[in-house]
């Protein structure tokens, strides 16, 4: 079974599952692209590379968003 | 009223507002408008992959309003540095209120790591607008290290205490060579508009307004108290005074002696 790390949390994925893209991955969890920002292994990632930025099990992924605050 | 500088950027509004606590999009929507901001704040959290999440980024119409994006959650200046950079990519804005509070009780800002995180932001490029206690000293040295504003702190975050701090912003103020932002513990518009009487550049409000029994009025009276204290202390107050001095004439009275 191969692994992702998300937000600080590990991922499963049966074989076959596994997205090769942060693109991908955010489809499968349901995340709009379009309003996230993501770190891969410690580095950000620009909106417009989440479709080529490649995924490999063991990787650490963040994902993080705007919410209200002061 | 004169307008307010930050970085070389105009704005005719002196009022900063938070997008906290608001018990939904369309009230905070509505206060935003009301309050005549142009400032408004926002936090960076970790999407939430086992919930939906709301799109709180669509209630702000961005063509209106600066989005400031705050490090709110920064322990430490790695942090802060960690989360201004997210903020960067997501907004390509490089505008930024730097806040390190690693104190859970109080939140007071942490000096020294808020002095470092605003050295190495502002050598990346960012408009480093930092919250911190009103502390003069402090106000300078972040001055000299490239900060756009520094931002006093009234009393605690959240806290509607106000003022507390007077004295020790007056000094800021006096000494400033950038506009002082007094952030945080401001909770009725007589507070801010003190603060602005003070001669204050602007003040941030957030939990008075959202958490107000009606924040959309409340932001209206903020905006009003903050008109009335910039253009007090722009009109020059008049002297105090401990005995009275009368302002109808002394002479002419219905009597004869």
């Amino acid at each position: 079974m191969d692994v992702l790390k998300i937000n600080g949390k590990e991922k499963e994925f049966t074989a076959g599952q596994f997205p090769a893209t942060l693109a991908e991955l955010l489809e499968q969890l349901g995340v709009e692209a379009a309003t996230v920002v993501a770190e891969v292994d410690g580095d950000i990632v620009e909106r417009e590379n989440f479709a080529r930025t490649r995924l490999a099990p063991g990787g650490s992924i963040e994902l993080v968003r705007f919410v209200p605050g002061g | 009223m004169e307008r307010l500088v930050i970085a070389g950027r105009e704005f005719r509004s002196r009022l900063l507002v938070g997008t906290g606590k608001f018990a939904s999009s369309d009230i905070m929507a509505a206060a935003l408008d009301k309050s005549g901001a142009e400032i408004v704040t926002v936090a960076l959290r970790r999407v939430d992959i086992e919930n939906e999440n709301d799109d709180m980024l669509a209630a702000i119409d961005r063509s209106k309003y600066l989005l400031l994006p705050n490090t709110s959650g920064a322990r430490d200046a790695g942090e802060a540095v960690r989360l201004a950079k997210l903020a960067r990519a997501a907004t390509g804005i490089n505008w930024l209120k730097l806040e390190v509070t690693p104190d859970p009780y109080y939140l007071l800002p942490d000096p020294v790591e808020t002095l470092k995180a605003a050295e190495i932001l502002v050598k990346d490029g960012f408009v480093v607008l930092p919250y911190i206690n009103a502390d003069p000293v402090l106000s300078k040295r972040l001055e000299d290290v490239g900060a756009a504003t520094v931002m006093p702190l009234g009393s605690p975050i959240g806290s509607n205490r106000g003022l507390k701090t007077r004295e020790s912003i007056e000094i800021i103020i006096e000494q400033a060579g950038v506009p002082v932002v007094v952030d945080a513990g401001l909770g009725l518009p007589s507070h801010a508009a003190e603060a602005m009487e003070t001669g204050a550049d602007a003040v941030l409000i957030n939990t008075a307004i959202a958490t107000a029994a009606e924040p959309v009025r409340m932001a209206e009276a903020f905006k009003l108290a903050v008109e009335a204290g910039r253009t007090a202390f722009e009109a020059g107050a008049a002297a105090e005074a401990k005995r009275a001095s009368a302002s109808s004439p002394l002479t002419g009275f219905l009597r004869d002696d």
